[in-house]
Parts: structure tokens; C-alpha cells; sequence
């Protein structure tokens, strides 16, 4: 799709705290910095980064980027349920929809590509890594950024001394968006289970 | 050109005076053709017809009285299942269908008879000679070991006469006059040739559970199976305690023969994708070989577990190779004592695997996984290969999301398999798995686990009336858990679970249904 498609425009929300502009700065990072593309990041501040429904918008491009707001984003990642009721509207109809399972009940209007990623960081042992999944699970689901980019920026991104257990959280969100995919396609192709 | 042999069991009433009337009219009977007199052909066991082919013969011919002319009643249609149990065996092991016959006449039929020496002959004549090279007849290479060296292995000395492992037997439990500290010290007093000390050595179940309470660690099933391969050595293998007629060690044996082209993955169904170029394996066991035996007695459908094993592989997006001339692994020989043939199973298995340039083995048989991914290595034998069990390859694809299992109408228990029970890295994994499926209701039996009762034999050997109420026990011990689904994850507990359900005594109390955790698993898994 990043190939294809010359600016890709994504918007992260969530409840702040749940490292929502934490992780839309790891997207624009390792789109420039690992993929040599432009990028830019507009972060939710004020009340919202401490609570609310708290935003990151960004935009990755191959030429300049003029205007670093979002209106109508390619990929929309959802991890609250308030988050998802303000920003659904803003989505590409062929866009993709990403939410946190457990957190996010979507109206069934469109396809949504969902991981449990706070249980998965839960059981990981530290509900933080919440967003680190995510971000593995979008790297998988929408080949906006490469593999190894998102992994290099995530080293330089998070607290020293916890860079391996988020490298892990990125493996597990990258490696279930990865069989979703496979999944999908299966279930496209008519199989669903093991016994045809 | 070298001479076949052709052995005849022939009934001693109708066929025999046919025979006779044969000799009286100076008919010459072929010289390939050993004849054997028995009483009836009823009483010829499927381990006696195969034994035939293990100890080199060409054809095999039971002739017997017509059916209805049975002398017994029911002779005929016991050597009718008999001879068709085999001739599928045979077939499996690619020694050829054609080779077993069964023919039956009247007493006046003699011409008849002739006819079918005559045909049978040069039909085998056609066939060629058995590949088959008689391994039995081989004397066991002695190791020069003796009870005291093994003694010493296993540092036996330092049993504290506990009494623990005796208190944890599951066959002592059963009320069988058994106990493991009593057999160390007969062997440790110099015993161990005592016809008693024998027969407890080859009753031990193996499973292990002694080992687990010894506070002295002395690991007691190794030490009995190398005690069976000492003791074993100055036994031919008749004298041997093996149940079934000694059917299976004698089936594994036939394998060691390298000329044999075994093709038991014929029965493949069409819906398995298999890949001929892979660098995985994966290795079966020798779940064809105990249905074909086990048919007519109790329905054993083992082979079930292999396919399912091969298409939850599919369902994720692997696509094994498999091995046409797959041997046994050989985990029965080494456990009943004979770690010659034993050896000559695993180099055999070992060097057709290295030549497919395999990097990894997939196996969803305990035995295999031990077998293969431990004892070969300790033998001397190095894999160089990798070997998984299919439980921890699905607990990591499982684990990497997106996968679903349907609800299953059933309230389960689990029966643990005694090999997987004592090796680490995957004793978890079943319950693991069990967990995220979608059952009613997921109950452990009163022993569980660690100190779970073992299917009531190992190996083929010690099958007697304390392993029988030993069966009995642990299927009551299900039931009481108020489930109606028993999940297995060996074919053999399987098959002697099932076994025991039949006991006519108990009538219908015992029914339960059965299934593998792998069949289980492929049945309900799902995507997202």
C-alpha cells in the first residue's frame, strides 16, 4: 500500500497515557529515519494528553509535506472506545480501521482489523507495551512502515533497559497481525478450519 | 538359484487328508513347501503368521476345513480375520499381500490342493525371494556389560530403602505384590538370573512415577530397560515375555531389514498437502501398523491422529515432507530389551532422514519425540536434525494469534501420555493447549499431572491382570470427573484404554469416548 499510495495519512488515538503519541512518533520516525521517506507528527497536548480522547496525527510521504494535518486518515488505530466514537468519521472509505479489541466496540459499519493488545501486554507483564503491540500489529496489517525500520526506532524510542521486552511486544502485535492476514486470506479462499 | 520357502500351516482334519491322499498317489510335493501340522487353523495367531515372514519365509499358506466344516465352530472365520489382519500388515511393510494365502478344502478335495501348492509356488517364484532378512535368527551382540556396571549407571546403590517408589507404583497400587525397592536389591544381591526377578523386571510399566518420589534420584526406568537388554541377551525370543505373542517386537524387527520398501502412507488422504522438496519431516510412527492389527478387536482408529496431525500442519501453512520407507522408531525394542535392533532401527531411520537433507522433525507421537529427539543421541547416534513435537509447533502458531477454536459439546479429562510426562521442555504443553479450547467443562482426574497413572503398559511387555485393574481404575477415575470425552495424547494409551473398556465383566460402565488432543485440536481450530 505505501508503495502504491504517494502519502499515507494515520491517525492514532486513544485515552492519553496509553502511549498514543509515543507510538505515532515511532510511525513517523521509522518512516524517515529507517525508510528514508518524509514525515510529520501533530500531537494532541493540553487535557486530552493527560486523559482524554488524546490524538496523533501522521502523515507519511514520499515528496515534502505542506500541511501536517489530518482530515480524512488512510489508517485510523483506535485504542478507546471514546477515541473511536470522535474519530470514526475521519476515514477514508478505504481506509483501514485498527482497534484494541478488548477496548473498542465498533459499530459494524465497516471491516476492522482488531488485536487484543492490552491483554497481549498484560500478559507480557507490563500493560504499557500496549502501543508497542499496536505498532506491530499496524506494521503487519498495512506495510506502512518496513519491519526492520520499526523495530530500529523503537530501540531508540523507549526507556533504556526495557528496549527487549518492547522489541518482544513488537514481535507478538507484528506476528498476530501477520496470521490475521493469513487468516483473512484463507477464510477468502473459503477455508476455515483445519478439516476442509 | 536359491531355494524359497513356503511355509504350510495345515489343519489337521479336512485339508490334511487331502494332503495325505496327495503322498498315497506318489504326488510329489513341492520342495519350497514346509508343511506344519496343526490342530486348527483358528488357533494360528497373527503373531505366528508374521512370525513366519520375520524368520525368512517367502509365502506363507494357512489352508484349513471349509467354513462350516470347522471341527471348532469358529477356526475358519478366526483365520479368515487373522490372514486378512496380516496380509494388510504385510502389505504396509512392503513385503507384498500376495505372499500370505488362505485356502480351505474337504478331505476329498486333494486335487484342488495340488492346484494350489502348484499356483502358489510359482506365484511366489514370480514375486521373487522376501526382502526380508531375518534379524531374529541373529545372535544378540552381546555388550559385555553385567548387572553390576548397570548397577552402577544408574548408582542404584544409593537406595535408602524409602519404600516411596513402592507407595507410588501404580501397579503395586493395583494390588499386584510388586516393588521397585525389592527388585534393586534382588539384582543388587546378585539375583538377577531368578526366573521371578525376571518377570518383575518386564512388568514394570516404565512410566516413571517412582523416578519422580525417589529422594535418592535413582532413575528406575532406565535402569530396568537396560537391566531387559542384559537380561534379554541370553534369551532367544520365545522365552521372552511379550504380549500379543511377541506380534509387535517381531513386526519392529522385520524392520531393521534395509531391503524392504514399507508404504505406509498409502492410506494418505487426498485433502493433505505434503511437499516432497521440504526440509521438514514429518515422522509418523507406527500408528498404520496397530489400527491394521487392532481392527477387528476394537476399532482402533489411530491413523486419525496422523492425518489431523498433517492437516492442522496444513491449516498453517506448512507442508512437510514424509518418509515412504519410514522405519519404527524403535522405542518398543529399546523398552523390551533388545537395543541390538534397536540399534539398527535408529541408523537406519537416521541415515534415510540425514539423506533428504531434513532440518527439522515433526512428530506427534510421545515415543517418536523421546525416542528420536533423546535416546538416539544417547545411543551414540547423532540426529543432526532438530525434533519438535506437533504440540509445541501449534503452542507457538497458536500463540501468535488470530486462531479460534468452535465450542465443543463435551465435558473433558485429560490422560497423560508417561513419555511427555517426564521430559521438561513440553510437559505443559498439552494443558496449554487444552486451555484455550472452547470445551464445557476441562477436569483433571485424581491423578494428574506429575503423578497421572499410566495407561496400564509400555513397550508391549507386562500386560497382566494387575495392569488390567490398573486400566479399570484409571478409566473409573475419569468418569468420577463427570466427563463424557477422555482426550489422549498417545495412540497406545488409546488402544489400551480401549481395551479395557471391553471388559465383559464390567459390561457397559466403562464407555467413554476417546479422542487424541490432536484430532481434538484439528476438529475445532479455526481462523479469526
Amino acid at each position: 500500500m505505501a508503495k502504491k499510495i504517494s502519502k499515507t495519512e494515520v491517525i492514532v488515538t486513544g485515552f492519553g497515557g496509553q502511549g498514543i503519541v509515543l507510538a505515532g512518533k515511532i510511525l513517523g520516525m521509522a518512516a524517515a529515519l529507517g525508510d528514508h521517506r518524509e514525515s510529520t507528527l501533530v500531537q494532541s497536548y493540553g487535557p486530552e494528553s493527560r486523559g482524554g480522547a488524546c490524538c496523533a496525527q501522521v502523515i507519511i510521504a514520499e515528496k515534502t509535506i505542506q500541511y501536517p494535518y489530518v482530515k480524512m486518515a488512510d489508517v485510523l488505530v483506535c485504542m478507546s472506545q471514546s477515541a473511536y466514537e470522535k474519530y470514526k468519521i475521519q476515514i477514508k472509505p478505504e481506509g483501514y480501521l485498527i482497534t484494541d479489541r478488548d477496548l473498542v466496540n465498533p459499530d459494524n459499519q465497516r471491516e476492522v482489523f482488531d488485536i487484543p493488545a492490552t491483554r497481549m501486554a498484560e500478559e507480557l507483564g507490563r500493560t504499557m507495551m500496549a502501543n508497542i503491540i499496536m505498532i506491530g500489529f499496524v506494521t503487519a496489517v498495512t506495510s506502512l512502515i518496513s519491519e526492520k525500520a520499526a523495530r530500529e526506532a523503537i530501540m531508540s524510542s523507549v526507556p533504556k533497559g526495557t528496549e527487549e521486552m518492547n522489541l518482544k511486544a513488537f514481535t507478538r502485535g507484528f506476528e498476530y497481525g501477520r496470521s490475521k492476514l493469513k487468516g483473512r486470506e484463507k477464510k477468502a479462499a473459503g477455508q476455515t478450519g483445519a478439516i476442509a | 538359484m536359491e531355494e524359497y520357502k513356503i511355509i504350510l500351516f495345515l489343519c489337521n482334519w479336512g485339508p490334511h487328508t487331502a494332503y495325505q491322499q496327495l503322498q498315497d498317489d506318489g504326488y510329489q510335493i513341492p520342495s519350497e513347501v514346509k508343511m506344519i501340522r496343526i490342530p486348527c487353523t483358528g488357533r494360528i495367531s497373527k503373531a505366528l503368521l508374521f512370525k513366519a515372514f520375520e524368520m525368512g519365509a517367502d509365502g506363507v499358506a494357512i489352508v484349513g476345513c471349509n467354513s462350516g466344516a470347522c471341527r471348532y465352530g469358529s477356526g475358519t472365520l478366526k483365520a479368515e480375520n487373522n490372514t486378512e489382519d496380516t496380509r494388510n500388515i504385510i502389505d504396509l511393510l512392503g513385503i507384498g499381500r500376495e505372499r500370505m494365502r488362505l485356502a480351505t478344502f474337504l478331505p476329498d478335495e486333494s486335487e484342488a490342493l495340488k492346484k494350489f501348492l502348484t499356483g502358489f509356488c510359482e506365484d511366489l517364484k514370480q514375486l521373487g525371494k522376501s526382502p526380508v532378512q531375518p534379524a531374529g535368527l541373529q545372535p544378540v551382540e552381546a555388550s559385555g556389560e553385567s548387572a553390576q556396571q548397570v548397577i552402577a549407571r544408574y548408582d542404584v546403590y544409593s537406595c535408602q530403602d524409602c519404600g516411596k517408589c513402592t507407595a507410588s507404583c501404580p501397579l503395586a497400587l493395583s494390588g499386584k505384590a510388586y516393588s521397585p525397592r525389592n527388585i534393586v536389591s534382588d539384582i543388587i544381591r546378585g539375583n538377577d538370573t531368578a526366573e521371578k526377578v525376571y518377570a518383575d523386571v518386564h512388568a514394570c510399566l516404565t512410566c516413571g512415577i517412582c523416578h519422580e518420589r525417589c529422594p535418592s534420584d535413582v532413575n528406575f526406568p532406565e535402569f530396568i530397560r537396560d537391566m531387559r537388554c542384559l537380561l534379554n541377551q541370553t534369551r532367544v525370543s520365545g522365552e521372552r515375555i511379550q504380549p500379543h505373542g511377541g506380534f509387535f517386537q517381531s513386526l519392529m524387527r522385520t524392520m531393521t531389514s534395509k531391503d524392504i520398501r514399507p508404504n505406509r502412507w498409502k492410506w494418505l488422504p487426498k485433502d493433505i498437502q505434503v511437499d516432497p522438496d521440504s526440509k521438514i519431516l514429518f515422522f509418523g510412527g507406527c500408528a498404520p501398523y496397530f489400527d491394521a492389527f487392532f481392527k477387528k478387536h476394537q476399532q482402533v482408529n489411530t491413523v486419525d491422529i496422523l492425518a489431523d496431525a498433517l492437516r492442522l500442519l496444513n491449516f498453517f501453512d506448512v507442508r512437510p515432507r514424509l518418509l515412504e520407507m519410514e522405519r519404527c522408531c524403535g522405542h518398543d525394542l529399546l523398552w523390551s530389551g533388545d537395543r541390538t535392533n534397536f540399534m539398527r532401527l535408529a541408523k537406519l531411520n537416521v541415515e534415510m532422514i540425514q539423506d533428504l537433507g531434513i532440518e527439522t522433525v515433526i512428530t506427534a507421537c510421545p515415543e517418536c519425540y523421546h525416542t528420536i529427539g533423546l535416546e538416539y543421541e544417547k545411543n551414540g547416534i547423532s540426529p543432526g536434525f532438530t525434533v519438535t513435537h506437533l504440540y509445541a509447533f501449534l503452542e507457538n502458531a497458536i500463540h501468535k494469534g488470530a486462531v479460534t477454536f468452535k465450542p465443543i459439546p463435551h465435558r473433558i479429562t485429560y490422560q497423560d501420555s508417561c513419555r511427555m510426562n517426564r521430559r521438561e521442555e513440553i510437559i505443559d504443553l498439552p494443558r496449554k493447549l487444552i486451555q484455550r479450547l472452547a470445551v464445557e467443562q476441562f477436569q483433571e482426574m485424581k491423578d494428574s499431572g506429575r503423578s497421572s497413572l499410566c495407561c496400564g503398559n509400555c513397550a508391549w511387555t507386562g500386560c497382566d491382570a494387575y495392569s488390567k485393574a490398573l486400566q479399570v481404575k484409571r478409566i473409573r477415575q475419569a468418569h468420577e470427573t463427570g466427563s463424557d470425552l477422555l482426550v489422549t495424547s498417545c495412540p497406545k494409551c488409546q488402544i489400551h484404554l480401549r481395551c479395557a473398556m471391553e471388559d465383559p465383566f464390567q459390561e457397559t460402565e466403562l464407555k467413554m469416548e476417546m479422542i487424541d488432543l490432536t484430532s481434538l485440536i484439528a476438529r475445532t481450530i479455526c481462523w479469526e
